[in-house]
């Protein structure tokens, strides 16, 4: 029997199924009588849709179904509403929020987008159906960028919204902030564009709707991170039927970072397809597909500026953001570029006044919704470029400059201008570790043998601050089964991160039994009756909350039972190993020997029934935490050709308390990998004039690989507990997010800075970094 | 449809195939072993990778009809008798998978690398992954993995 | 894919029958370009000719300052021949750095050659080392093989069978990989051969090319300091989202310079 707790790290129990093949994603699932869905897209970024002529492709052979926009609103089908945080303007009035539908009605707005549903026997047949649906469109002039968008004489996509224009938004402290810049000695601004990028999971988007005549219920199954919302809105906001009737599950989700997390179309469409067939309707996005549609992440223009004073104290920092979000307000699209990226300005520094401002464009291009982060990494890059520019350009030191500028421990508690409520954090001390790991001392030697190769090198280290975010409540139920084993369904959702493990973990450590009789259950509507999915680096601050609160009941009535059984009374019983002791008799009685009594009438006190160890509860977080840390990167910079290799990376994290180390270095690594992504290979790039994707492929938008990364090194903080939640953690998913990029780019800054290069723009592709050099000179 | 004749995981399997039909897609729906996954349509990402005649091949990248005939292994096949692979167990211990979409690819492609240099070190590795994309860990467990497993190959 | 009628004969003269005989024919090599291509209908051939059975399609020997590479060879086993990497190191290391493992088991230089990709490695190996194109039909020199685009000399019915390179007095590739797709943003092979010095180009034209003022440069002084000062005009080169001209046409500079000092 394996006993662990919390703290250790625990090989994963879902990767036996998956190494060896057996894992259950979405297009490894069929069902007797299964049909296929393929989505025409728009070729055009903006189109009028003249006509769709769908009788011959109807005619083909396995077709049976072909739904177009008119098929839609003959239905009376209701559109998907943003459920942003942010709503409002300036102003008060409300965003403006065109309709969204499942499908394009009368004109496409970007690339990819869907226009039609083919549904054949057979993927081929539809595949060969969806090519000969003739559809005839009248082109219109496209937008991309979204300062384009919102400029005079721009082309309009909505006929009611002027302007292109979504909403605009401040935070912060205007005049404060003013009078900081009009009194600082120092003033720097620069222009810093966070680029457009797409999550990329391993396994595209896709899902499998069936319709039950009799019942009238639908089953989804979907390749989504939040099955409870997203029913929500299929149900709720498309199809008007009762929640109820709309079973949603996710399978094994191969990865989502954000981008399965929204309410898309094809799923609203296939669940009609399959009303409409009788038959179960499969889609599955192709790779291609995926960039076309797949939401995209960061993407934002920003001016940022820096007041300091001839010390180098920092008196106040200036942002202000132009986010185009495509053409939709999407699921939560108008969040990231307003309050996202807002509230976590300034990192850990001590700023005495800040200002965000925003204005939030439509454009032409696929939708933006959350990416690792949504909205944190830009803070944190846009905070740490600006510090750096400034350090560059006023003769400061680098590192000694973030130091010196530190929140300290005393200064905690404290609201930042922002109104992120830092409770706890020690940023000096995980500064002065990364500082530490980093090697220093040998830094001199390596610079001496890059240079020999004729290779310039660089360091940065850049501290973060951000916050977790997502669904604030997360339900957690206990099962107990006569036969021992233990089923925890919870309604937060993995798709890798190991919640197969870690909250099994959680309960087991909790309830002294053995880790591997607990069977984990997530991803199911019916499994929990509310659930939040996965986003905002939500899992264990609020289902492992929930997990926790879950076995404190249990425990709880384990007590009343454990005492009745040893004669005690309940208040002399203490839980502790496993084991029901009482405190003044020195009596005890195991767990499982509780658990046992509990099915049995004749072994429970009064007024407890069998089963009743069965627990089910919801936790609500009062308040999101402040996961920080210290990256710190190395890096060599070929000056001939412009190549950059990150050659050391450190990373400090304060998640607060660590559950499972061996699950916090996987999110750590990951996301200095997207991270690394973001700064030297991935961009999102449309062609201004046709709106066409250039890099709709993986030829095109390149990924990371194996030998792009180096070997990182990493440690936790665990010295600074926060009481926000009683786990005591404080989320790890996007740290790498916020740390890497400008750990990386300032590093590049660093080993070209003898050149005279004081800015690149992400990504540091070679290019960009050998003209850099070349203008510098 | 023409059928075609070849060993899947050991044994001698016949079944019918469409012209057009990739062998990634073959495995999956015609003999139901969907531990291979497709995750592209440029041949880039591989997680499709299976041993076709003891060879790594991307099985997207390959038509069914052309494995008549062939000795082929997936992920499927890779354990014997319930006993994990020494290289899947390195995965495991490691922590070299999050999602696990990737997974088979990457374990069939690290097989090959192993049993073809016992010897490699990080950076042949990296490099010997470099038609293997993941995008949940970062790699680097995956290559420490695939540095003890194959060790443990070496016996 | 659209639908297509599947042949895999076991002689040229089999192949050439079937080829005869179809109306809009294409052979299929080691498929690494040909399949992805059709998957996503960007080519509709009415039959696909698999060559992976022809024996006389097989086969690698070096001897006598000649490598000789059956057309049908994977860039696996070119990588890994001890005979090539004897006779010219710099085919074996060019062959190594194709694709991944996955795609040089599978690629083929046949298949490479004949699709003449203008990113591909393997034309500027052919071009760069002199060597000659044995076909069906006749023997075709490197220099007049590869004509535009992914156009070669190649008659539609005429298929590759073979390629002989003779073995220079030292040669190397110097690749600047596209991060995405690994293909080559440009490539220079350089090679010092009986005939004189040899400086051919990849990826960064419609397809592999010489560049003669390299090459003079190199012959009267075979040194990387040679090339300073000579640049391939950027108007000659191609632009895309991931190098412009201008970028391509320094890249060549710096790896035509690289690849002679990797000779050694």
């Amino acid at each position: 029997m394996e006993k662990f707790g919390i703290g250790q790290g625990i090989r994963r129990h879902e990767d036996f199924r998956f190494l060896s093949g057996k894992g259950t994603y979405i297009d490894d699932i069929t069902h007797d009588g299964m049909v296929h869905a393929v989505v025409v897209r728009s070729p055009h970024a903006h189109a009028k849709i003249v006509a769709i002529e769908a009788q011959s492709a109807m005619a083909m052979p396995g077709v049976l179904l072909i739904v177009t926009g008119e098929d839609w609103t003959r239905e009376g089908f209701g559109t998907m509403p943003t459920k942003s945080a942010v709503q409002k303007k300036i102003d008060g009035t409300p965003l403006n929020q065109p309709p969204r539908h499942a499908l394009a009605i009368d004109t496409a707005r970007y690339v990819g987008e869907p226009v039609a549903l083919v549904v054949a026997e057979t993927e081929m047949q539809a595949v060969d159906a969806a090519e000969a649906l003739d559809i005839d469109y009248d082109e219109l002039d496209a937008v991309v960028d979204p300062v384009k968008a919102l400029a005079p004489g721009a082309p309009q996509l909505w006929d009611d919204i002027p302007g292109n224009f979504c909403l605009d938004f401040e935070l912060g402290d205007k005049d404060g902030t003013q009078a900081a810049f009009a009194s600082a000695d120092h003033v720097v601004s620069l222009a810093i564009e966070n680029n457009r990028v797409t999550a990329v999971p391993l396994e595209t988007r896709g899902a499998i709707a069936s319709y039950d005549p009799e019942t009238e219920n639908y089953l989804l199954e979907n390749a989504t991170q939040n099955v409870h919302a997203n029913r929500a809105t299929f149900a709720g906001d498309v199809l008007n039927i009762p929640e109820e009737q709309l079973h949603h599950i996710a399978p094994d989700v191969g990865g989502g970072f954000g981008a399965k997390n929204s309410a898309y179309g094809e799923p609203a469409l296939i669940l009609y397809a399959a009303k409409r067939t009788g038959r179960p309707v499969k889609w599955i996005n192709q790779r291609g597909e995926s960039f076309l549609s797949d939401t995209h992440g960061r993407g934002q223009l920003s001016t940022v500026e820096l007041a300091l004073d001839k010390d180098g104290t920092f008196r106040a920092l200036r942002t202000s953001t132009i986010g185009g979000i495509g053409c939709y307000c999407w699921t939560v699209g108008p969040f990231t570029p307003s309050g996202g990226a807002a509230r976590t300005q300034g990192g850990p520094y001590n700023f005495p006044a800040m200002y965000y401002s925003s204005k939030v464009a439509f454009t032409n291009t696929a939708p933006m919704d959350p990416y690792r982060g949504a909205g944190r990494p830009e803070a944190s890059f846009q905070t740490e470029r600006i510090i750096d520019y400034a350090a560059r350009t006023l003769g400061f030191d680098p590192v000694e400059l973030r130091r010196r500028n530190l929140m300290t421990p005393d200064m905690l508690p404290r609201k930042t201008p922002m109104g992120l409520d830092v409770d706890s954090g020690n940023f000096p001390e995980v500064f002065d570790r990364t500082l530490a790991m980093s090697d220093r001392a040998g830094y001199r030697a390596r610079v001496a043998a890059s240079a020999e190769k004729g290779i310039r090198r660089g360091f940065a280290i850049a501290p973060y601050m951000e916050c977790t975010g997502g669904g604030p409540k997360e339900f957690a139920g206990v099962d107990f089964g006569r036969d021992g084993t233990v089923t925890l369904r919870v309604g937060s959702q993995s798709t890798g991160m190991g919640h197969e493990t870690s909250m099994p973990q959680i309960l087991a450590a909790e309830l002294g039994i053995d880790f591997d009789r607990v069977t984990y259950v997530q991803g199911d509507t019916e499994a929990t009756p509310i659930g939040g999915g996965h986003g905002g680096s939500r899992n264990l601050e609020v289902g492992g909350n929930a997990v926790l609160q879950a076995a404190r009941e249990i425990t709880a009535k384990g007590k009343r039972i454990a005492a009745h059984l040893l004669n005690s009374n309940e208040d002399d019983i203490d839980f502790a190993d496993g084991a029901f002791k009482d405190v003044k008799t020195g009596q005890s009685i195991a767990m499982d020997d509780v658990i046992e009594a509990s099915f049995e009438t004749g072994r429970l006190p009064e007024a407890m029934d069998p089963g009743c160890l069965d627990t089910g509860t919801v936790y609500e977080r009062e308040i999101i935490t402040i996961p920080n840390g210290c990256h710190a990167a190395e890096v060599e910079v070929d000056p001939e050709t412009g190549a950059v290799r990150v050659e050391r990376f450190w990373a400090v994290d304060d998640f607060g308390k660590i559950i499972n180390p061996l699950l916090a270095d996987g999110q750590v690594m990951g996301g200095v990998a997207q991270g690394l992504g973001q700064a030297l290979l991935e961009e999102i790039v449309y062609d201004e004039d046709s709106g066409q994707l250039l890099t709709g492929s993986l030829m095109d938008y390149a990924l990371p690989r194996a030998d792009d990364l180096p070997e990182m090194k990493i440690a936790y903080f665990e010295d600074a507990p926060t009481a926000k939640n009683p786990l005591g953690v404080k989320g790890a998913g996007e740290a790498g997010c916020c740390g890497a990029p400008p750990a990386i780019v300032n590093a590049v800054i660093d080993a070209l800075a003898p050149d005279g290069v004081r800015h690149i723009e992400m990504p540091l592709t070679p290019e960009k970094v050998w003209r850099a050099i070349a203008s510098a000179r | 449809m023409p059928t075609i004749s070849l060993t899947v995981n050991g044994k001698p399997v016949s079944a019918e195939a469409d012209t057009r039909q990739l062998l990634s897609v073959f495995l999956r729906e015609q003999l139901g072993l969907t531990g291979t996954h497709i995750g592209c349509d440029t041949s880039q990402c591989g997680v499709c990778v299976i041993h076709v005649d003891g060879k790594a091949v991307k099985s997207c990248t390959m038509l069914a009809l052309q494995a008549d005939g062939a000795d082929v292994t997936t992920i499927e096949g890779l354990a014997s008798e319930g006993e994990m692979h020494p290289m899947q167990e390195a995965f495991r211990d490691h922590h070299a998978l999050q999602c696990g979409f990737c997974t088979p690819g990457m374990v069939m492609m690290s097989v090959v690398l192993a049993r073809d240099n016992p010897d490699l070190d990080d950076d042949a590795i990296r490099h010997g992954l470099e038609g293997n994309l993941c995008r949940c860990t970062g790699y680097q467990n995956i290559i420490h993995a695939v540095r003890a497993g194959a060790k443990a190959m070496k016996g | 894919m659209y639908e297509f009628q599947y042949h895999r004969p076991e002689s040229l003269d089999e192949a050439a029958k079937i080829f005869a005989g179809a109306d809009d024919p294409k052979f299929l090599a080691g498929g690494m370009t040909m399949i992805p291509v059709m998957k996503q209908r960007l080519a509709m051939p009415s039959d696909i000719i698999d060559l992976s059975r022809i024996g006389e399609l097989t086969g690698l020997s070096a001897g006598a300052g000649m490598v000789t590479i059956g057309a049908m060879t994977p860039h696996a086993e070119v990588a890994g021949s001890k005979e090539v990497e004897k006779a010219i190191p710099a085919l074996a290391a060019l062959a190594g750095g194709i694709g991944d493992p996955a795609v040089r088991n599978r690629g083929t230089i046949g298949g490479s050659i004949a699709n003449n990709d203008p990113s591909a490695d393997y034309p500027a190996a052919v071009l760069g080392l002199n060597a000659t194109v044995h076909t069906t039909a006749r023997d075709i020199a490197a220099d007049a093989f590869f004509t535009d685009m992914f156009e070669t000399a190649l008659e539609d019915d005429e298929l590759i069978t073979r390629v002989s390179f003779p073995a220079p007095e030292k040669a190397a590739y110097a690749k600047f990989a596209n991060p995405a797709s690994r293909y080559a943003t440009a490539g220079v092979f350089v090679a010092k051969t009986a005939t004189g010095i040899r400086v051919a180009v990849t990826g960064a034209g419609a397809c592999v090319f010489r560049v003669e003022a390299m090459e003079q440069a190199l012959s009267k002084d075979f040194s990387p300091g040679a090339l300073d000062g000579i640049a391939v005009p950027a108007d000659e080169l191609n632009a895309d989202i991931h190098a412009s001209a201008e970028y391509r046409s320094h890249l060549i500079g710096v790896l035509a310079r690289r690849a002679v000092l990797q000779t050694g």
